[in-house]
C-alpha cells in the first residue's frame, strides 16, 4: 500500500464514520492536535467529528536524514469525535481492516499512554497501540485543553502514518517509503529534512526568531482584544513554533524556558476562553438537532 | 448458599491500575459484606486489562436475622401500679410491637423498659444490589478520567457489567450522561480471538466460559503460564531469560492470552553496551532479554515478547517485533555512535540547558557548585595531589552525559553512558568509573561507590542537593520528599561509613551554607538556621540507619547522639566514623558483659551529676577537686582512681581506644560503688554546700571520664 493510499483508505474510512474530512492546516506546528480543528473544537458542548492529515514539525527531532526513523518533519493522521463514542476501540480496529492489517493475526495492545502539552494547558488519558510491539497509534480522552475542562469528553485518535507505512511496505526507513508507484518518501523530501535539520541547528538566526516571538506575542494580544479568535489562535501557533525552533538552537536558558512556555499557554487559555466564549454567543451552532451529522451509523466488524 | 459474580468490562485499563483495584478488592469486599453480617466461604478477585472480577462463593441466601434491643422509657413512667402508661404503650406501637412484649431491665442509671426484636435478614440479592456500585465507584487510584458526556470517573470507561447471583441477573445500573451501562450476563471475550459475545449462565461457571473465550481472568494463573513459557522459550534458543519482577507484573497486566514469541536480531547489535540492549528491550518494548547463562552479563541476539495475540500466529508476530527491536537498536548504535563523535566534556555547555531545580539553576550550574564541593572534601581528606585531579575532572563530567542523545533517549542510563563516554573519550579510568559510581546507591539495596573519586563526587553531588533544596526551605516532610532528601542523607552517611572517610560533615556543611548564602543571597533559609536544620535531619538519619541497618539499641544510640544534647551532636558529625565505631563499641561490650561491671555505678553517677554544676570537659581532679573538704575514705579513694585514670583516659581519647577507657572505668568501679553504698559512703548531697559540691565533682568527673565514650546518663540497662 503506497503512503498515499493509506491516507486515501482512512480518509474514506472515517468519511463514512460520519467524520468531517478536512485539509491540513497551514501554520506551523508540532503536532495535529494544535490544528484549531482539534485544539479548540475539543472545547464546548458541541459535537464535532473531523478527520486530517497534519504536518508536524518538531526542529529539535531533525537528523539531517540520517537517522532511518527520526525527523523533524512528517505527518500525522488525526481524528477527533466528540464526544467519545462506546464503541470507539471497535471502530478503530475497523481502520486497521481499512489498511489491509487483520487484527486477528496480530498482536494487537493498548499500553497506558498518558499525554500533556503543558504549553497549551492540556492533557488527558489514554494508550498508545502497539502493533506487533510496533507503536501505530496514539489514543486520548481529552480532559482538559487551553485549561479548561473538556465537556464533553472527545476522543482522539492520531495515527503515526509514516510508521504505520513502513510497516505495512515491510521498509526499515522513512526514506524508503513508497509515496506512490514511482516516487518515495526520500524523493521528495530527504532534501528538505538536510537543509532543515541545518536551518534548525545551525543557520537560524535566535536574535531574529527571538524578536519574532515577541511580535507574534503582540499580535496574538492586539487581536484577542479585537475577538478575532482563529487570527489570534494562528498567531499563539506561531509563538509556539518558533519557541521550538529556538529550544532546537539551543539558546534558550533554563529560567527563560519555563518562562516562555508559561507565556504560550497563558495565551492558548486566553484563547480557549475566547473561543468558548464565542460559541456561546452564536448558541452553540452545531448542538442543533437538525444539524447533527456526527452520529454515523457504525459498520458491524 | 449461593455463588455471586460481578464483572466490571472496561476499555484496556493501565496494567498497574488492574493489581491496585484488586488489592482494594481483596480488603475491603470482605470489610463490606462483614458490615452487613455477610461472610461468604471464599473471596476470589481477578483482573485483566479489560475487567475487574470478584467472585464470592458460598454466600448465604440471606442475611441472618439478628436481635436487635431498643431502649425505651424509664420503667417509673412506663408502668403506674405494674399497669403500662400511655408511655409505654406508644414506645409499642413505635416499635410495632405488642405492650407485653417489653421488659423491664436495670441500667446504671435506673430502671428501663427495653424491647428486643428480630430483625429479619434480607436477602442476599438486595443487599449486594445496594453494595456493588460502591465497590466499583469506590475504587482509587492515581489518574482517574472522565469519558463521553457523563461525569463517571474511572481509570479507563467501563463498558459493561456482570452481575450474576447462581443463574440470575442482579440488576445494576451505572449512568454516564446519556450512556447507561446495565448489568447482564455478557461478557466479552478477547478483543480479537473471541469478538463475539460470551454468555455466561451460571456466576460458578465465570472462568471457564472466559477461558473458552480465550481469556484468563486469574493473574496468578497467567503468570504462572507466562514464567513457564518465557523459561521454555529462553531454552529454544539456548539461553536463560532475564525477567525483572516488575516487567513480568507488568506483562501479566497487558494481556489476557498470554503467548511467548522468541523473536531475533543482528549479532551486530551486541556491539552495544549490554545495559542499552536491555533498556531498550525491557523499557520500550516490555521484552524479556535472553541472556548466555544465569548469573551472565552476555546477552544472545534473542528477545521474548509476551503475545497477546494467536498463537498460531507466532511467526508474523514475532517478525513484526523483530523489526521494531532492530529500529530501536538502529537507534541505539545511531546514539551511540554521535554521542562520541565529540568528547564528553563538549557537552558540558548544553547543561545550561537543563533545569535542575527551577530557583537553583541549571545542572551546569550545579556542576560547578560539585566541583567546589568536591574540592573541599579532598582538601578536607588531605588527599593525595593526584587523587584530588581526578577528583576534580570525574567532579566536572559527572553530569555531561545528560544531554546525549542516548541518555536523552534513556533517562535511567545515566552515568552507565557517562563512564562508557568519558572512557571513549580518552579520560583516565578513575574518572570514567567515578562518573558512574556518584550515582551510587541508585536505591536501597544497591551497591555503594568502591573508589575514591567515585565517593567524593557522589558525596559533593548529594550535599549540593541537600543544602540546595534545603535553602529554599523545601524540607522533606512525611510522605513526601519529591528530590529523596532522605536517601541523599542516607547515602552520604553509609559511604563514608562504609569507606571510612574521616569526613568532618559539621565543618563541610558550614562552609557549603556560606558558600550558598553568597551564591543565593534570596533564598528564604540561610546561615545559623539552614545549618541548624541540616544537622537535625542528618542526626535523625544516623539515628535511623544504627537502630535499622546497624541494630544498635536505641539507648545506645542515645547515649552517643545524645537526646537533646547539642554537644554530642556536634560531635557526631564531627567525626562519623567514632560515632559508628562508639556506638558498635557500646553495643558489642553489652554484648559481652563488660557493661555489667561498669553499667550501674557510672550511670548512677553520670546522673546524680546532673544536680552539680560541672561541665563536661575536665577530667582531672586536682583542678575541682578539694581533698581537704573529704570526711570519708571513700572520698579520697575516689580522688586517687580518678587522678590515676586521667592518663588513662587522655591516651584513650587521643587514639580513640575505648577498650583501654572501658578497663578504666571498670577498675574504678569498685571504688565509686565503696563511695555510693560501701561501709564508709557518704551522702552525695550533703546540708553543707561546700562538701555537697565537691562530692558532685568528684562524679562529674567520673561522668567526663566516661563521655569521652558516651552519656552513660541515656543508657537504661547494662
Amino acid at each position: 500500500m503506497n503512503f498515499q493510499s493509506v491516507i486515501a483508505a482512512l480518509h474514506q474510512f472515517w468519511s463514512d464514520q460520519g467524520c468531517v474530512i478536512v485539509q491540513p492546516y497551514d501554520t506551523e506546528k508540532g503536532a495535529g492536535t494544535k490544528s484549531p480543528h482539534t485544539f479548540l473544537r475539543a472545547l464546548g458542548p458541541e459535537p464535532w467529528s473531523v478527520a486530517y492529515v497534519e504536518p508536524c514539525r518538531r526542529p529539535a527531532d531533525g537528523r539531517y536524514g540520517e537517522n532511518p526513523n527520526r525527523v523533524q518533519h512528517y505527518y500525522q493522521y488525526q481524528v477527533l469525535i466528540k464526544p467519545s463514542p462506546e464503541n470507539i476501540l471497535d471502530i478503530y480496529l475497523n481502520s486497521l481492516k481499512a489498511l489491509g492489517i487483520k487484527p486477528e493475526d496480530h498482536d494487537i495492545r493498548f499500553v497506558e499512554d498518558n499525554w500533556e502539552d503543558a504549553a497549551v494547558g492540556a492533557w488527558g488519558v489514554g494508550w498508545e497501540v502497539w502493533l506487533d510491539g510496533m507503536e501505530v497509534t496514539q489514543f486520548t480522552y481529552f480532559q482538559q485543553c487551553g485549561g479548561l475542562d473538556c465537556r464533553p469528553v472527545s476522543i482522539e485518535i492520531t495515527y503515526g502514518l509514516e510508521r504505520l507505512t513502513m510497516y505495512l511496505q515491510n521498509v526499515n526507513s522513512f526514506w524508503e517509503i513508497r509515496w506512490n508507484d514511482q516516487l518515495t518518501y526520500g524523493d521528495m523530501f530527504l532534501q528538505s529534512e538536510i537543509e532543515n535539520s541545518t536551518y534548525n541547528f545551525e543557520a537560524s538566526d535566535p536574535e531574529i526568531l527571538f524578536s519574532l516571538f515577541k511580535l507574534y506575542e503582540q499580535e496574538a494580544e492586539r487581536l484577542m482584544k479585537a475577538k478575532l479568535v482563529i487570527p489570534s489562535y494562528e498567531q499563539v501557533l506561531k509563538c509556539s513554533h518558533t519557541f521550538n525552533l529556538l529550544d532546537a538552537r539551543g539558546v534558550i536558558s533554563v529560567t527563560e524556558r519555563t518562562r516562555y512556555i508559561a507565556r504560550i499557554r497563558n495565551l492558548a487559555r486566553q484563547v480557549a476562553q475566547l473561543y468558548l466564549k464565542q460559541r456561546e454567543e452564536m448558541g452553540f451552532p452545531l448542538l442543533k438537532s437538525d444539524r447533527d451529522t456526527t452520529k454515523a451509523p457504525v459498520e458491524a466488524a | 448458599m449461593v455463588t455471586f459474580l460481578l464483572e466490571v468490562g472496561t476499555e484496556e485499563l493501565p496494567a498497574s491500575f488492574v493489581d491496585e483495584a484488586l488489592t482494594q478488592w481483596r480488603s475491603r469486599i470482605p470489610a463490606r459484606l462483614a458490615d452487613q453480617f455477610i461472610t461468604p466461604e471464599a473471596i476470589d478477585v481477578y483482573g485483566t486489562p479489560r475487567r475487574l472480577a470478584v467472585v464470592l462463593r458460598g454466600l448465604p441466601a440471606q442475611q441472618p436475622d439478628r436481635q436487635e434491643e431498643v431502649k425505651g422509657p424509664a420503667a417509673q413512667a412506663a408502668f403506674k401500679d405494674g399497669k403500662p402508661t400511655k408511655a409505654a404503650e406508644g414506645f409499642a406501637r413505635s416499635r410495632g410491637v405488642e405492650v407485653t412484649a417489653l421488659e423491664i431491665r436495670a441500667t446504671d442509671k435506673g430502671e428501663f423498659v427495653f424491647v428486643t426484636q428480630t430483625i429479619p435478614g434480607r436477602p442476599v440479592a438486595e443487599v449486594l444490589t445496594e453494595l456493588v456500585p460502591q465497590w466499583i465507584l469506590g475504587l482509587e487510584g492515581k489518574r482517574f478520567m472522565r469519558w463521553g458526556d457523563g461525569d463517571l470517573r474511572f481509570p479507563r470507561p467501563i463498558r459493561w457489567l456482570v452481575a450474576l447471583l447462581d443463574d440470575q441477573v442482579l440488576p445494576i445500573t451505572l449512568v454516564n450522561g446519556s450512556e447507561q451501562c446495565s448489568s447482564d450476563r455478557v461478557s466479552q471475550g478477547h478483543r480479537v480471538l473471541h469478538p463475539d459475545p460470551v454468555v455466561i449462565p451460571h456466576a460458578a461457571e465465570y472462568l471457564d466460559c472466559l477461558r473458552a473465550a480465550a481469556v484468563e481472568v486469574d493473574p496468578d494463573q497467567r503468570q504462572a503460564l507466562i514464567t513457564a513459557q518465557i523459561e521454555k522459550a529462553a531454552q529454544s534458543v539456548g539461553g536463560v531469560a532475564l525477567v525483572s519482577p516488575r516487567l513480568l507484573q507488568e506483562v501479566r497486566d497487558l494481556v489476557e492470552f498470554p503467548t511467548a514469541v522468541v523473536g531475533k536480531f543482528d549479532q551486530e547489535f551486541l556491539e552495544l553496551p549490554a545495559e542499552v540492549i536491555i533498556t531498550e528491550m525491557e523499557s520500550h518494548q516490555r521484552y524479556f532479554p535472553v541472556l548466555k547463562q544465569a548469573d551472565s552479563s552476555e546477552l544472545l541476539p534473542y528477545f521474548i515478547t509476551i503475545s497477546n495475540g494467536d498463537p498460531a500466529k507466532s511467526e508474523l508476530i514475532a517478525a513484526g517485533n523483530e523489526r521494531v527491536i532492530r529500529a530501536r537498536l538502529s537507534d541505539g548504535k545511531y546514539f551511540f555512535d554521535v554521542d562520541r563523535k565529540q568528547p564528553l566534556e563538549a557537552y558540558l555547555p548544553r547543561l545550561e540547558t537543563v533545569t535542575f531545580q527551577a530557583d537553583l539553576g541549571s545542572m551546569r550550574a550545579k556542576v560547578d557548585r560539585i566541583v567546589a564541593i568536591a574540592q573541599q572534601i579532598a582538601k578536607q581528606l588531605k588527599l593525595k595531589p593526584a587523587d584530588q585531579k581526578q577528583i576534580a575532572r570525574a567532579a566536572l563530567l559527572c553530569k555531561a552525559d545528560l544531554v546525549t542523545q542516548m541518555v536523552g533517549e534513556f533517562p535511567e542510563l545515566q552515568g552507565v553512558m557517562g563512564e562508557k563516554y568519558a572512557r571513549s573519550s580518552g579520560e583516565p579510568e578513575a574518572v570514567a568509573i567515578a562518573i558512574f559510581e556518584h550515582y551510587l546507591p541508585r536505591g536501597a539495596g544497591d551497591t555503594l561507590p568502591q573508589t575514591l573519586p567515585g565517593q567524593v563526587v557522589g558525596l559533593a553531588d548529594r550535599i549540593d542537593t541537600l543544602v540546595g533544596i534545603f535553602g529554599l526551605g523545601m524540607l522533606p516532610s512525611g510522605s513526601s520528599d519529591p528530590f529523596a532528601l532522605r536517601r541523599a542523607a542516607n547515602a552520604i552517611i553509609n559511604i563514608t561509613w562504609a569507606a571510612d572517610l574521616p569526613l568532618n560533615l559539621d565543618q563541610l556543611l558550614q562552609q557549603v551554607v556560606s558558600d550558598f548564602a553568597a551564591a543565593y543571597p534570596q533564598s528564604p533559609l540561610q546561615g545559623e538556621s539552614l545549618l541548624q536544620q541540616l544537622r537535625e535531619f542528618f542526626l535523625q538519619r544516623i539515628r535511623t540507619l544504627l537502630q535499622e541497618d546497624r541494630g544498635i539499641d536505641y539507648d545506645l544510640v542515645n547515649a552517643v547522639l545524645g537526646e537533646q544534647d547539642a554537644e554530642a551532636g556536634d560531635r557526631a558529625l564531627r567525626d562519623l566514623l567514632d560515632l559508628r565505631d562508639r556506638a558498635e563499641f557500646l553495643q558489642t561490650i553489652r554484648r559481652d558483659h563488660r557493661l555489667d561491671a561498669i553499667y550501674e555505678t557510672v550511670n548512677r553517677a553520670s546522673r546524680l551529676a546532673a544536680q552539680g554544676d560541672l561541665d563536661t570537659t575536665p577530667l582531672d581532679p586536682k583542678s575541682v577537686v578539694q581533698p581537704r573538704l573529704f570526711q570519708q575514705p571513700s572520698e579520697q579513694a575516689f580522688y586517687e582512681a580518678l587522678l590515676k585514670l586521667v592518663p588513662q583516659t587522655r591516651a584513650a581519647q587521643a587514639n580513640r581506644d575505648y577498650e583501654t577507657l572501658v578497663t578504666g572505668l571498670t577498675q574504678i568501679a569498685p571504688v565509686v560503688s565503696q563511695f555510693f553504698d560501701g561501709p564508709e559512703s557518704v551522702l552525695v548531697m550533703d546540708d553543707n554546700p561546700e562538701i555537697r559540691r565537691n562530692r558532685l565533682n568528684l562524679l562529674g568527673l567520673l561522668r567526663n571520664h566516661a563521655r569521652v565514650l558516651a552519656d552513660f546518663g541515656a543508657i537504661v540497662k547494662s
